[in-house]
């Protein structure tokens, strides 16, 4: 069966020690001022009037309806069979119509490359069979990752021992494959994710876009004003010459 | 971002040759190229290939086991090396930023001599050769004149060692590290008291264990040790009950199942009720107490009259809350743990704070149990073999120099040795304090008074005595009463900016150091070995002083040509080689349960007192006739309108060393004073608001505010090591406000260490 890759945060176990933010900027040189992933820490006051800390490490969700990936004019975001949502860097046009369709802010254009970056689950470490760099510093082994459809996981151990919820509203219900224990506390509504306006509005373009929308050229023309689109056209023409030097995915 | 092995080029070289023929572009071709979106064959990111080398941290002093990737002669990642036992394989946030050590564009990058006046923080680069004969030449000339004495040495960091050796070598007894004297040197002298174990530097409990955590203020989750830190959680996780005291509402405290706001410098006065209360209460562990224990119906005596009811007053805890605590750990006993603070330099009486830590977790029989504190194992690995190290001698009836010994009773002792000028370990003075790391608050005073006898030189290796001390004006006295001062540091500091010659170390992943040998369940040899080339001028401590003592005639200190060298002298004596060791970075010796929890399996525990047993009433006490240091002693508290002023750590920052790290900047750029919304109030403070803070002696200055609930409301806490005024620190400098010109910086009254937790500040809104 094909594998199905899901993270599990343990908020009892995070200490908002900033290692996975760092291992990750450390291992995919992310740019200062950005970061692929993330700590929030929510302070309040709880029913008895004391205060409470809790603490949910973030990234990209990996979304089985990733919103990304339709808002993408270039197809440069795509979602592997396992589920990771990727964007192809040789494609990426950052025309940056993806980073307001995430409502968890997960994507952002990195100014060194003017690709849109954001968690991978760290692909190339998974696919020679390691682990995400921000789970294997994790100083309180909060972030667990793994294989869902894989019985004997420790995901799968995990997922079925405890109670796990999702960062999921009525308004965005996308199929989020990051999983959090809280051990029974509400998760506050400062870290549930939320439409964007600017999407909205991108969705309408991206209707268009779509050759079995409706075709509407001077929309279209005015979404592919900019070198981006040319760059996603000669890489398709580059791509079809050398056929096969790739995995079809 | 830069991905590996992506075949990039090829597309790139496509996209140029497009914009040639950008003319041509279509709305048709659009079209068709949109309907093949979805077919379009992805580019995966691959990884390139990297070499690993051994090493271990040295961003905090806990010493994490690493393995470091490197590529092209860089270092570009820190991993956990799973087989070390501080870390068993996770690296924190700090740890992770050790690549901005070694690429941080402010590093020293070669020795520099100063430029104007001492202070002025201006330099001239200068040669090795130049900086170290000048080094050499100085050192020597403050000896002819003074004698070896006038020598201090400062060292703070894992590669303090060599100077340790080199100033011994030298002739001076004055060699300090602030890890005593303004850190754990209470906490670690109870325990030698009570038990004769020191029980500090890498802790020795069965964390995972372990069944209910009293956490004297212990922040474990943001005063960080890896290891430490995750044995706690994993206890935590295998159902230990944790009660958090600390004024303020900590990450810890976020774990904990319950919190205890205690009134600060009062932690002494809780754990006396609780003492109170297990004895009376017959809660401790009659068979432990009868057979290891001595003292107890002398110390029911004493705490006699400190009642839960009587802390109540002093504390704010409610009686019965000590009540139901003592009797619950002693359902759990002995999977128990009273967990000291790291750094317990707090208030007059912090002995007495810490021997009743002690001696509560000797009521609960902890010693040597599973869930209790373990004993740990070692791999002795001999030093070099080394002559004899001199100890500075003057006749008292000597003239020396212009300065007459005969004057201070302490400045030499019956047969002439010269002593301590700090006091530690010297009878009449403080000799509680552990002469081997000295007490720094103590040692600044000297230089600045130069009493007990004249001190004319300084040689720190890392640290800063501005930002790690809490008083400005002795250690900038100090400084300008130097003859000379060298200093030798990776990154430019306050401290050092006062050097006259400044000596550039290599990084962490750029060097050899001596090895790491530690005592967990399992005993260990680590390595640490250069990771990268030197990225500037620079060179390792070994390396530094080997050419110091070449130029010192004190070569056969320094005997080897090499520090790998040095390193596989070390191991053949232990029986094993760098060779060997350089394979899997680690030796270890595999836990074993018989020897870690002895009394698990009828064996017996030892406790390295005079007696042999746990003392209640610590012997060496009453010795010196401070048995009293059991009792309460009454702390300051804040007039109407003042704050008990506390500072503490946050789990991304390392004292006051690492704000100018630019990956940890990033996390916090600047400290906020925490301030509860009813004081706040009333003060027409809002959250955001810059506000002025002034201790009684009118020190202080700005600093935004933080308005929460997760604090007392007659406390004011900040973070630690921000508000640096070193402009060569270009990320860190002029952001937030230094805790150091708050913190106090009085006494410990039995020790000798600093207190710093007895500051009473004002807040307005400037």
């Amino acid at each position: 069966m094909v594998a199905k890759y899901v993270m599990l945060a343990d908020t009892t176990r995070c200490i908002d020690c900033k290692a996975c933010e760092v291992a990750c900027r450390a291992e995919w040189d992310t740019p200062l001022g950005h970061s692929r992933d993330w700590v929030k820490q929510v302070e309040y006051l709880n029913s008895k009037g004391m205060p409470e800390v809790q603490l949910f490490p973030g990234r990209c969700q990996h979304c089985d309806d990733a919103p990304c990936v339709e808002a993408c004019p270039s197809g440069a975001s795509w979602k592997r069979e396992d589920g990771i949502v990727l964007v192809d860097d040789s494609t990426c046009s950052g025309c940056e119509l993806c980073v307001p369709a995430c409502p968890y802010d997960a994507r952002w254009l990195n100014p060194v490359t003017n690709t849109i970056s954001k968690c991978t689950f760290c692909q190339p470490r998974i696919d020679q069979g390691l682990q995400p760099a921000c789970v294997a510093t994790c100083v309180g082994r909060a972030l667990i990752f793994g294989d869902a459809n894989d019985p004997n996981s420790e995901v799968s151990r995990l997922l079925g021992e405890k109670e796990w919820q999702r960062l999921i509203t009525d308004e965005v219900n996308i199929g989020p494959n990051h999983y959090y224990f809280t051990a029974g506390k509400a998760i506050p509504q400062e870290v549930m994710p939320k439409l964007h306006e600017r999407h909205l509005a991108g969705k309408t373009i991206e209707n268009i876009v779509n050759p079995l929308g409706a075709i509407g050229i001077g929309g279209m023309m005015a979404v592919f004003l900019g070198a981006g689109i040319k760059k996603l056209v000669d890489r398709r023409k580059d791509v079809s010459e050398k056929e096969g030097s790739h995995e079809q995915h | 971002m830069r991905h590996p092995a992506q075949p990039g080029s090829a597309s790139r070289r496509g996209f140029l040759k497009s914009l040639a023929g950008a003319a041509a572009l279509s709305a048709t071709t659009l079209i068709t190229d949109a309907h093949a979106r979805i077919n379009v064959p992805h580019d995966l990111e691959e990884l390139k290939d990297y070499e690993e080398h051994w090493g271990f941290c040295d961003m905090c002093y806990w010493r994490c086991g690493l393995k470091v990737r490197s590529r092209a002669g860089k270092a570009f990642k820190i991993d956990g090396n799973p087989e070390h036992p501080l870390n068993r394989g996770v690296v924190c946030g700090k740890g992770n930023s050790g690549i901005q050590v070694a690429f941080a564009p402010n590093r020293l990058k070669q020795p520099q001599e100063r430029v104007g006046a001492r202070g002025e923080n201006n330099w001239r680069p200068i040669p090795w050769d130049e900086a170290l004969d000048k080094v050499a030449h100085e050192l020597n000339k403050v000896k002819e004149k003074y004698g070896a004495q006038a020598l201090v040495m400062i060292g703070h960091g894992t590669w303090e060692k060599p100077y340790h050796r080199l100033a011994h070598a030298f002739g001076t007894p004055n060699t300090t590290s602030p890890v005593f004297g303004l850190c754990c040197g209470p906490r670690g002298v109870s325990n030698m008291l009570v038990a004769g174990k020191n029980l500090t530097g890498n802790e020795t409990i069965d964390l995972e264990n372990c069944k209910y955590f009293l956490m004297m203020g212990r922040n474990i989750t943001e005063s960080l040790h890896n290891g430490e830190t995750l044995g706690w959680i994993d206890g935590v996780a295998n159902g230990a009950k944790v009660v958090y005291a600390d004024p303020r509402y900590t990450i810890t405290a976020s774990k904990a199942d319950e919190w205890l706001p205690i009134r600060p410098l009062t932690d002494h006065a809780f754990l006396l009720a609780l003492i109170n209360v297990v004895i009376k209460g017959g809660l401790y562990d009659r068979k432990f107490v009868e057979e290891y224990v001595t003292g107890l119906d002398e110390l029911a005596a004493k705490v006699e009259k400190y009642t839960p009811e009587w802390q109540e007053e002093i504390t704010t805890i409610p009686a019965n809350t000590v009540r139901r605590i003592a009797l619950e750990m002693a359902q759990k006993a002995p999977a128990v743990f009273v967990y000291s603070p790291r750094r317990l330099t707090r208030s007059s009486n912090d002995l007495g704070t810490g021997m009743s830590i002690s001696i509560l977790n000797s009521l609960f029989g902890v010693w040597d149990r599973k869930g209790g504190i373990f004993t740990p194992q070692t791999i002795k690995v001999p030093e070099i073999d080394l002559p004899e190290f001199p100890h500075a001698h003057v006749s008292r009836e000597e003239a020396h120099g212009d300065f007459d010994f005969a004057h201070n009773p302490f400045a030499v002792n019956e047969e002439g040795k010269v002593q301590r000028a700090d006091g530690a370990g010297v009878p009449g003075r403080w000799p509680l304090a552990n002469p081997q790391y000295g007490l720094t608050n103590e040692m600044w005073r000297a230089m600045a008074g130069q009493d007990p006898y004249p001190l004319k030189a300084l040689l720190t290796a890392g640290g800063n005595g501005f930002t790690n001390s809490t008083d400005y004006d002795t250690v900038r006295k100090a400084l300008m009463n130097m003859d000379f001062y060298v200093a030798t540091d990776v990154m430019p500091n306050e401290m050092n900016s006062y050097a006259d010659i400044l000596l550039p170390e290599a990084s962490y992943l750029e060097r050899y150091d001596d090895l790491q040998t530690g005592g967990a369940r399992e005993g260990f040899i680590a390595l640490r070995e250069p990771a990268m080339q030197p990225l500037h001028d620079t060179k390792g401590s070994w390396d530094i002083c080997k050419e110091l003592s070449k130029r010192m005639g004190l070569e056969t200190y320094f005997p080897h040509e090499t520090v790998a060298d040095m390193l596989d002298d070390r191991l053949k004596k232990a029986g094993y080689s760098l060779e060997e060791l350089k394979k899997t970075g680690i030796i270890k010796l595999a836990a074993d349960d018989k020897v870690n929890f002895p009394r698990e399996f009828g064996g017996k525990s030892v406790f390295p007192t005079p007696s042999g047993k746990i003392e209640l009433i610590p012997s060496q006490l009453t010795a010196l006739g401070m048995e009293d240091a059991i009792e309460w002693e009454p702390q300051p508290t804040p007039n109407d309108g003042e704050f008990h002023f506390t500072f503490g750590r946050v789990g991304f920052h390392t004292h006051a060393r690492t704000q100018d790290n630019i990956w940890l900047n990033y996390f916090m750029p600047e400290n906020e004073l925490w301030l509860h919304p009813i004081p706040a109030e009333k003060l027409g403070i809002a959250n955001g608001d810059t506000v002025e803070v002034r201790d009684r002696k009118g020190r202080g200055g700005t600093i935004k505010a933080k308005v929460t609930h997760r604090i007392r409301p007659d406390t004011v806490f900040t973070v630690h090591g921000y508000g640096h005024w070193d402009m060569r620190m270009t990320t860190a400098a002029g952001k937030g406000l230094a805790d150091s010109e708050l913190a106090s910086d009085t006494r410990e009254k039995h020790i000798g260490s600093i207190s710093m937790g007895t500051s009473m500040v004002t807040v307005k809104k400037v």
